[in-house]
């Protein structure tokens, strides 16, 4: 359900994109777009190279043919450090939280690149770099407000449940201020409840950052009702492309689904 | 360029690296089968030869002492399994790693509080001269003692070999290797299987610590060897067994080499370092070795 | 009843991210450092000076310096004594060939020297991780001991190959008594000691234990692995090699390069396990626990043959030292793999308590 916010023009652009590891074929041939501000859902079954289309367009995996275009910038080859740079950020699908260190300090690190201060100014520990910190430190208050989970800040991720690490995870992306938010799963080993509350902050963060959205997602009520647009892929290539009901209605989708040979 | 030369320091070094070899076949067989960088090794080894020297010098027939060594080896692999690798069952394998770092250091004192800290000679029957043959027919000199050495490599690693690919205990060992909850789950006993193969990695120190105490004499520098063992896993990557014995024969020939050819315009001393740095421009090439497996790290 | 923080209330962030922020840890602190600094040159005497005090205070800070390398960015190290040996030389080098120049700069610069060393051997870290850096490490570590002991300019050409480190004299003033050469190495390591502190608290620190916690993911939100690796490595060997430097100065006087062997290395890494990975408190209690630990043997074994009337030889005492060193190792990690530090920390939280039992 969209909410009256104004979708733009194609932000991203995946074209014609292979990716294989040794002789096992990841992707073949993924061409779509995604459009400023909508939220763009990839689903398909199980193995079918979804998560490896978000590691190629943040640049984790490198595709051997095919490009990806990000805000008008057209490349072969991503690398992660470029795509935080230019506002991209993810969660993963198995928990990538840095277990050593509290919630607070695991949304800090997403504001790694806002800081400026160098590590002398840091080491001192005086003007600039006590400055930044503490303007740093209230904005991820905000996040944290917002994810309503200030309750743990000051718990090592490792302790919390599986729910709240996921919170917090979306917490450190959100952190960075990103245009584009690749979501890996956001839903998986939630229960109703969980489900309703994490539905709650993509919307919301959609809604008031405006951000743009692809997410991968097994629960198909969610996927219907959150998204604009659904990417499918089977057997890393692209099945069918648009709107929740009609893709729903497609006949290859179906049969994907149910394991159909073809 | 005087050939004899050469290939006698190529073939003084290739026999030195098998030495190496039988040192790093016991860390290879640990980690194959329980993930355990084992560092204490090279204490292991230290241990059997300082034990075996020991008992034969207090008047021990020299094969009762063998198997009596052999008794305590296996005994202190078990005994090392349930004291120090039970507790850390589930701990990242870097801290199994320093705990190995701490065992060495047990070991070491251990050896010497029970037996004493000078060092022994250590006889094998084999006598460290050249082979006559080859000495009058080629004037190339090769020790006796290294040929033997070679050989029972040889003949450890074969029997290695076939008891990993033939044997159920060899098979199990592998997929222990693999995967343990995996393992567990097929019903296969886990603590009976580190604990046979920290027996077996004893005996091979057992035989490591007999040939280098009879090379070199059985004394604290022998848990130094160990680490040159270190650079030999890396070219041969931690996981096998032809590996331990190719690497091996690597460093021994190009620490040899380099020793003798270019040791002389730098002052001496090359083999303190010369494997290590080897070991890391290789690492620069080919992370996992060369016959490692390579890792990818899912995300 | 006396650690409660009942009515310690934080009104801003600064407040809340204070290195003590419960007053009680604030004012302890003060007491410890009057203590240090006040008390102790008056109270304490030369044995204790230079058998203790001093090597403890030089055997923390680089087990600081490991600790940011090993234990904050998870890069495994057993080169740490090869770092040492390059402030060590390189300081009594830069005080001899440029003795007009203050020698606690000649420190620093030996520092600038062991962190491009480190610079050069931390490179492979960004191919190579794990026990295989570990490896990488020791390359570093035979290789730079040979190289002292080969190239005859860092010992001046000494046929020993031992060197003497020159007086210390600050404006004019002379550290040559045990008192003095503590409260110089005292002030010294405080001062980097806080800022290692400040350092690890920071965003540098937070990536530091992003990239040991998971680097892929590090990378994912835009931290550079390259130069958090390098930086890494390079601010441990500064503070290796500043420690190196007093080592030789402040404690031992006369130095050889067979003092920064591997044995060291595995020493200073003992003492990071002990103390506490990722914990510059941790790096104190573990220096402090492996320094006082050989002198509390060698005295428990005294009072043994007075009073059984057995003689403990010295060899047996040093045998001794190897497993009980080796055999606390296996026993930290197995009971609190985090060290004093987390024991320290635990306790701190039962005396919030006391005497309530909950």
């Amino acid at each position: 359900m969209s909410s009256g916010r104004k979708i733009g023009e194609p932000i991203l652009v995946v074209d014609d994109v292979s990716l294989s590891f040794g002789g096992v074929r990841a992707l073949q041939n993924v061409s779509f777009d995604v459009c400023e501000h909508e939220i763009r859902a990839i689903i398909g079954p199980n193995g079918a190279g979804k998560s490896s289309m978000l590691n190629v367009i943040n640049g984790v995996y490198h595709p051997q043919i095919g490009t990806v275009t990000f805000k008008g910038e057209t490349r072969h080859h991503v690398d992660p450090h470029y795509a935080a740079s230019q506002g991209i950020a993810r969660t993963f699908q198995n928990i990538a939280l840095f277990r050593g260190m509290t919630v607070l300090d695991n949304i800090m690190t997403g504001r790694n690149l806002k800081m400026r201060t160098n590590f002398l100014q840091q080491a001192l520990w005086v003007g600039p770099a006590r400055r930044e910190e503490m303007e740093h430190r209230l904005k991820v208050e905000e996040v944290i407000d917002f994810l309503e989970i200030q309750h743990i800040r000051k718990t090592p991720v490792g302790r919390l449940p599986y729910g709240l690490q996921k919170r917090v995870e979306l917490g450190r992306a959100l952190a960075a201020e990103p245009e584009l938010f690749l979501l890996d799963e956001p839903m998986a080993g939630m229960n109703t409840e969980e489900k309703q509350d994490m539905c709650r902050f993509i919307l919301d963060v959609n809604d008031q950052f405006g951000t743009t959205i692809v997410l991968i997602e097994h629960d198909m009520g969610v996927v219907m009702d959150l998204s604009d647009r659904v990417v499918v892929l089977d057997y890393g290539r692209k099945i069918a492309d648009g709107k929740p009901d009609e893709v729903r209605g497609d006949q290859a989708v179906i049969d994907a689904y149910l394991g159909v040979a073809h | 360029m005087n050939w004899q030369f050469f290939l006698e320091v190529l073939a003084g070094g290739l026999l030195a690296g098998v030495m190496y070899s039988l040192v790093a076949l016991g860390f290879v067989l640990i980690y194959k089968a329980s993930g355990v960088f084992n560092f204490a090794q090279g204490g292991m080894v230290f241990f059997a030869a300082l034990t075996f020297v020991s008992l034969v010098e207090r008047g021990m027939n020299f094969w009762i002492a063998l198997l009596a060594t052999l008794a305590v080896m296996i005994g202190l692999g078990i005994a090392i399994e349930r004291a120090v690798l039970r507790p850390l069952v589930n701990q990242p394998p870097i801290t199994l790693f320093m705990a190995t770092i701490g065992l060495t250091f047990v070991l070491e004192g251990l050896s010497q509080l029970i037996w004493g800290s000078q060092p022994h000679g250590l006889e094998l029957g084999i006598p460290d001269e050249p082979i006559e043959w080859l000495s009058q027919n080629a004037s190339i000199n090769i020790s006796q003692f290294d040929l033997f050495a070679a050989l029972v490599a040889g003949i450890l690693v074969a029997a290695l070999a076939l008891f990993f690919q033939k044997t159920r205990i060899g098979r199990a060992l592998r997929a222990v290797a693999d995967d343990h909850q995996a393992a567990l789950a097929v019903g296969i006993p886990l603590r009976q299987i580190w604990a046979i193969v920290w027996a077996v990695a004893g005996f091979v120190a057992l035989v490591a610590g007999l040939m280098w105490g009879a090379r070199n004499g059985v004394q604290y520098a022998l848990t130094f060897i160990a680490l040159k063992a270190l650079p030999v896993l890396i070219l041969g990557g931690f996981e096998s067994v032809a590996g331990a014995i190719v690497g091996g024969l690597i460093i021994g020939a190009s620490e040899k080499l380099a020793e003798v050819y270019v040791g002389p315009f730098v002052g001496g001393g090359l083999e303190s370092w010369f494997p290590y740095v080897l070991a890391l421009l290789f690492l620069l090439v080919r992370p996992e070795g060369l016959f490692g497996e390579k890792h990818i790290d899912r995300v | 009843m006396f650690y409660r923080e009942a009515g310690q209330f934080k009104s801003t962030y600064a407040g809340d991210q204070q290195i003590f922020p419960i007053r009680q840890d604030r004012i302890a602190f003060a007491i410890l450092l009057a203590v240090a600094f006040l008390v102790v040159p008056l109270v304490a005497n030369q044995y204790w000076f230079s058998a203790i005090l001093t090597p403890f205070l030089v055997a923390a800070l680089a087990t600081i310096g490991l600790n940011i390398l090993t234990g904050y960015a998870g890069q495994l190290s057993l080169g740490t004594a090869a770092f040492m040996a390059v402030g060590a030389f390189m300081a009594y080098n830069f005080e001899l060939r440029m003795p007009w120049m203050p020698i606690l700069f000649s420190f620093a610069l030996a520092g600038l020297c062991a962190a491009a060393v480190g610079i050069v051997f931390g490179l492979p870290s960004l191919r190579i991780k794990g026990f295989y850096l570990a490896v990488a490490t020791l390359a570093c570590q035979f290789f730079v001991l040979w190289a002292i002991q080969r190239i005859g300019w860092f010992t001046n050409y000494s046929s020993s190959g031992v060197i003497t480190a020159q007086k210390i004299v600050i404006l004019g003033y002379a550290f040559d008594t045990p008192a003095s050469k503590y409260l110089l190495t005292l002030s010294v390591v405080a001062g980097m000691a806080l800022l290692a502190k400040n350092l690890m608290r920071s965003q540098t620190g937070r990536a530091f234990r992003a990239v040991r916690d998971m680097d892929v993911a590090a990378e994912v939100i835009g931290i550079r692995m390259m130069r958090t690796k390098l930086l890494a490595f390079a601010i441990s060997s500064f503070y290796c090699g500043v420690a190196g430097a007093l080592y030789a100065f402040a404690y031992l006087g006369t130095v050889e390069p067979e003092a920064f062997n591997l044995d060291l290395s595995f020493r200073i890494l003992f003492m990071v396990i002990v103390g506490g990975v990722g914990s510059i408190l941790g790096s104190f209690l573990g220096a402090a626990f492996i320094t006082l630990l050989p002198i509390f043997l060698s005295v428990v074994s005294g009072w043994i043959s007075h009073t059984f009337d057995v003689e403990l030889s010295h060899a047996m005492l040093s045998n001794l030292e190897l497993i009980i060193f080796g055999g606390l190792i296996i026993f930290f990690l197995i009971v609190e793999p985090l060290g004093l530090a987390r024991l320290w920390q635990i306790t701190k939280e039962k005396l919030r308590l006391w005497p309530f039992p909950h």
